[in-house]
């Protein structure tokens, strides 16, 4: 019995990959409408009009737009919650709503609506029997994800006394328990905090890697430009532009050199050439993104063993450590991707073989800045045998000075050694006081 | 859910109250009818409400609170979704029932053990309610060729009433002819005659229940009378007597019950009973046996507690259905709104049988009309009170098994049915998620 569905999914899973092929758009939309009418059938409102979006496989298409603009209703049409006025919503090929298509979908509405009753684990396990996941492959996937997002703590907990931020977690977590082809994401790291924010960041990217297609919503524009391949802006529920972040924001007219540190001398020198070019020159030290120096803090004040209250804190330790540490990430997606993988070995995508050793040898910046901090953020880990490590590895001094280059950097901040040139700390500044979506 | 926690407490706290508190009509008897009658009713009424609010609450805050978003977009079609909800309140009312059930056959069971009651009282408590009986009336008698035969003479004769019609003539003459078979002048007899008596219990008594009517009241409104209880033919052609067959001389009072208990072997072996009544000739008036109440034959058909099993079954059957008629109501309304409509439904259907008959007598005149159109909508309404358990357990009758399997399909297979395969067209074409621009 078990080994004929083993075989059956098998089937299945080289059919779905043959359809993979086959097919060129992950999502695909055909003039969508969702035309919103008043009671007596009048049209009300254009909600989503005649939109035409194309996902390729393995991109991440990022839906941007203002509030009321169309982003949650195009993704609910997509998913068959709603049913389109006009044209057609087709995701992996097939309708949404159709349960071969569904269950390579993972879903992570706006916000998460879990049965509060349940604690995380009985929450995943429930989804996961939903998935029809043999026990075996089901109980090993909540742990890691549970793992992932940091609420192994308190997996036992109704879901009901979560903070906002760990049942967004949860919502991740549940996404993800059928290692979804296509993740479709409605504002993925609303009510998060900073760490939480770049970690969902972080996997995003992750899983591009591994081959996985991946669809979201918001308007915290620094998200989106951090992880999205391609952007598309809706406003009244039309595509008003739409194509590569790069190509988008790219200043072909402008250009930005990075050196280390170097004399006012050759300052000059470097601005006499320009200017011998008939350009503008503008020399400053380049700032640290708000959201760097946040995780810094953090990590610091973590690092110190001050209190705070509660789960969350534990929580992100226990993640930063995850998600940050290439290798340990590494184990867990893999576990979570070769779960079938360990029955069938033949079915893993090439692709995912191929990314992983590019990903290790050349980490992106983002990265190596989290790896700093979770040799930081190790340390403050409840586990013991880490802590000895540390103790082993780091000798006490680091400590102090740590917290010395910290100190420093905040009065560098405060001294206004830099100028406003920093685009994307205005921009998450603002967006992040507006976070309120339809 | 706090309202199904208030309604198991009520029930905890009330049961053992009613025992002790309801003491009916002084007798053993009233106090445990009297109880089962209550409990039973007030189990059914809490189960049926709550059946009503979960079934609702259970989808409507689904879809409320949007947790729907994440179950739906999983791989599970929409009418595993609504069998799932309705699974599950089965399960709590299959649960609940048993629990209460359980609880209210167990008091009753033991409480002629705490109120010492003598031979006697035990006796009549056992022939009279911890039992179940099954009642045979006599089928009517067919008067039709006789009431044509007297027509056509009238008729030949030409002593028919001037200015009425034929139909309104037949009708009378057969009501009159009927009337005329069911009454017994002095000195004058009446038998009837029954076939598949079956008594489980040869050494066990049978009952012959019956109620007077009298054409002139005597001075003390009681009856003189002799009644024949036995199998007839063993006389009528004269064969070896097999069977007893006994004789009761009695006196009764007019227009109220009384039981003769007759042994339960004057049962012919292939079920044939007869009975004949006798209008001694010192009453002076016509007896009658009123139409309404027929005579019947009561022997025990199966036991109490089988009885109780089968009435506890036809709650549930009730249960269900309403579990069906809830999750139909949330597919398509909001919470409150489909409470109050599932609260009508369920509250016409335990007076459905009232309704009928007072829309049947108010639209006489429109009877084309009704007929096709209010009276199909009235009889699709559920039919609690046709199919009320307490009404066979009071007075120990038989819930048959077919009876059961008659409310089964009635209520279930068909009504509850229709109601799921509305709620799941309903509910695929339905969209999930609210509108929101």
């Amino acid at each position: 019995m078990a080994k004929n569905s083993t075989t059956n999914h098998n089937d299945q899973k080289q059919r779905t990959s043959n359809e993979i092929r086959d097919m060129e758009y992950a999502v695909e939309t055909f003039s969508l409408t969702k035309i919103f009418s008043d009671w007596w059938g009048r049209d009300k409102v254009y909600a989503v009009d005649d939109l035409n979006l194309q996902v390729q496989h393995n991109e991440v298409f990022g839906l941007l737009g203002p509030n009321g603009s169309g982003k949650t209703t195009t993704l609910k049409l997509l998913l068959g919650l709603l049913h389109p006025t006009k044209g057609k919503a087709l995701c992996l090929g097939g309708d949404g709503a159709d349960p071969k298509i569904s269950a390579r979908i993972g879903f992570m509405p706006e916000e998460s609506y879990l049965y509060k009753y349940l604690n995380a684990r009985e929450t995943l396990d429930f989804y996961g029997r939903l998935f029809s996941l043999p026990p075996k492959v089901r109980k090993m996937r909540i742990e890691a994800l549970l793992d992932m997002v940091g609420l192994k703590a308190v997996a036992n907990r109704p879901v009901g006394t979560f903070s906002k931020g760990m049942a967004r977690r949860i919502g991740l977590a549940q996404a993800l328990i059928n290692d979804p082809d296509l993740l479709i994401l409605d504002e993925p790291t609303t009510g998060l905090d900073p760490i939480g924010t770049r970690q969902i960041k972080d996997l995003i990217i992750q899983l591009a890697k591994r081959g996985k297609t991946v669809l979201l919503c918001s308007h915290l524009l620094a998200d989106v430009e951090d992880v999205c391949d391609r952007i598309a802006i809706l406003y009244g529920g039309k595509i008003q532009s739409e194509g590569k972040v790069k190509d988008l924001l790219l200043q072909t007219n402008k250009r930005e050199i990075t050196t280390g540190y170097i004399s006012d001398t050759v300052v000059e020198k470097i601005k006499q050439i320009v200017q011998s070019e008939q350009a503008d020159c503008v020399v400053t030290s380049p700032m640290d993104k708000l959201e760097t120096f946040f995780i810094k803090t953090v990590a610091a004040a973590q690092q110190r063993g001050l209190p705070t209250s509660g789960v969350v804190s534990d929580a992100t330790t226990q993640i930063s450590s995850f998600l940050t540490s290439q290798t340990t990430k590494e184990s867990i997606l893999d576990k979570l991707v070769s779960a079938p993988t360990s029955q069938e070995a033949p079915t893993e995508p090439p692709k995912t073989k191929q990314v992983a050793p590019v990903d290790t040898s050349e980490p992106t910046p983002d990265e190596q800045l989290l790896s700093k901090l979770t040799e930081q953020a190790k340390s403050a880990t409840s586990k013991p045998v880490v802590r000895e490590q540390e103790a082993k590895t780091k000798p006490v001094e680091t400590k102090a000075d740590q917290q010395e280059q910290i100190k420093k950097s905040i009065l560098d901040r405060l001294t206004g050694r830099s100028t406003p040139k920093n685009r994307r700390r205005e921009k998450t500044g603002k967006s992040q006081g507006d976070s309120s979506d339809a | 859910m706090k309202i199904a926690i208030v309604f198991i407490i009520l029930l905890l706290v009330l049961l053992p109250v009613m025992i002790v508190s309801m003491p009916g009509d002084g007798s053993l008897k009233g106090r445990l009818q009297t109880f089962v009658s209550y409990g039973l009713s007030l189990t059914s009424l809490l189960l049926c409400l709550l059946t009503i609010v979960v079934s609702i609450y259970s989808l409507t805050n689904d879809i409320k609170q949007r947790q729907i978003y994440t179950v739906i977009t999983k791989p599970v079609r929409r009418f595993q979704l609504l069998s799932g909800k309705l699974l599950g309140v089965i399960l709590l009312d299959v649960a609940l029932l048993l629990l209460f059930s359980a609880i209210i056959y167990n008091i009753t069971i033991y409480t002629p053990k705490f109120f010492n009651a003598g031979k006697a009282e035990l006796t009549s408590l056992n022939n009279e309610f911890f039992t179940a009986r099954a009642g045979l009336t006599p089928a009517e008698v067919d008067v039709t060729q006789e009431v044509l035969d007297i027509y056509n003479k009238l008729e030949e004769t030409g002593q028919l009433l001037p200015g009425s019609s034929r139909k309104e003539l037949i009708e009378l003459l057969t009501s009159r002819k009927q009337l005329e078979k069911r009454a017994a002048a002095p000195g004058h007899e009446l038998v009837w005659e029954f076939n598949n008596v079956k008594p489980i219990d040869p050494n066990q008594s049978l009952f012959i229940r019956f109620k007077y009517d009298v054409s002139i009241n005597p001075p003390d409104l009681q009856v003189f009378s002799r009644w024949i209880v036995g199998d007839d033919r063993q006389v009528k052609y004269g064969t070896k007597i097999e069977t007893p067959i006994y004789t009761f001389d009695r006196k009764d009072l007019i227009r109220t019950f009384h039981e003769i208990e007759v042994p339960a072997d004057a049962v012919a072996p292939d079920g044939y009973l007869a009975v004949g009544f006798f209008n001694v000739p010192l009453n002076n008036t016509v007896v009658i046996f009123p139409p309404g109440d027929k005579l019947a034959v009561l022997y025990k058909a199966d036991s109490f507690t089988a009885n109780f099993l089968r009435a506890v079954l036809l709650i549930l059957l009730r249960l269900i259905f309403l579990a069906c008629l809830g999750i139909l109501a949330a597919t398509f309304l909001s919470f409150p709104v489909a409470i109050l409509f599932c609260l009508v439904i369920f509250f016409t259907g335990t007076i459905s049988g009232f309704c009928l008959e007072s829309f049947d007598f108010m639209s006489e005149n429109i009877s084309g009309v009704y007929s096709y159109t209010l009276r199909p909508l009235i009889k699709l309404l559920p039919q609690f009170d046709k199919f009320n358990p307490t009404k066979f357990l009071v007075p120990a009758r038989l819930l048959s098994w077919p009876l059961l399997a008659k409310a089964a399909g009635l209520m279930l297979c068909i009504k509850a049915l229709l109601l799921l395969l509305l709620a799941l067209l309903i509910f695929s074409f339905k969209e999930i998620a609210k509108v929101i621009v």
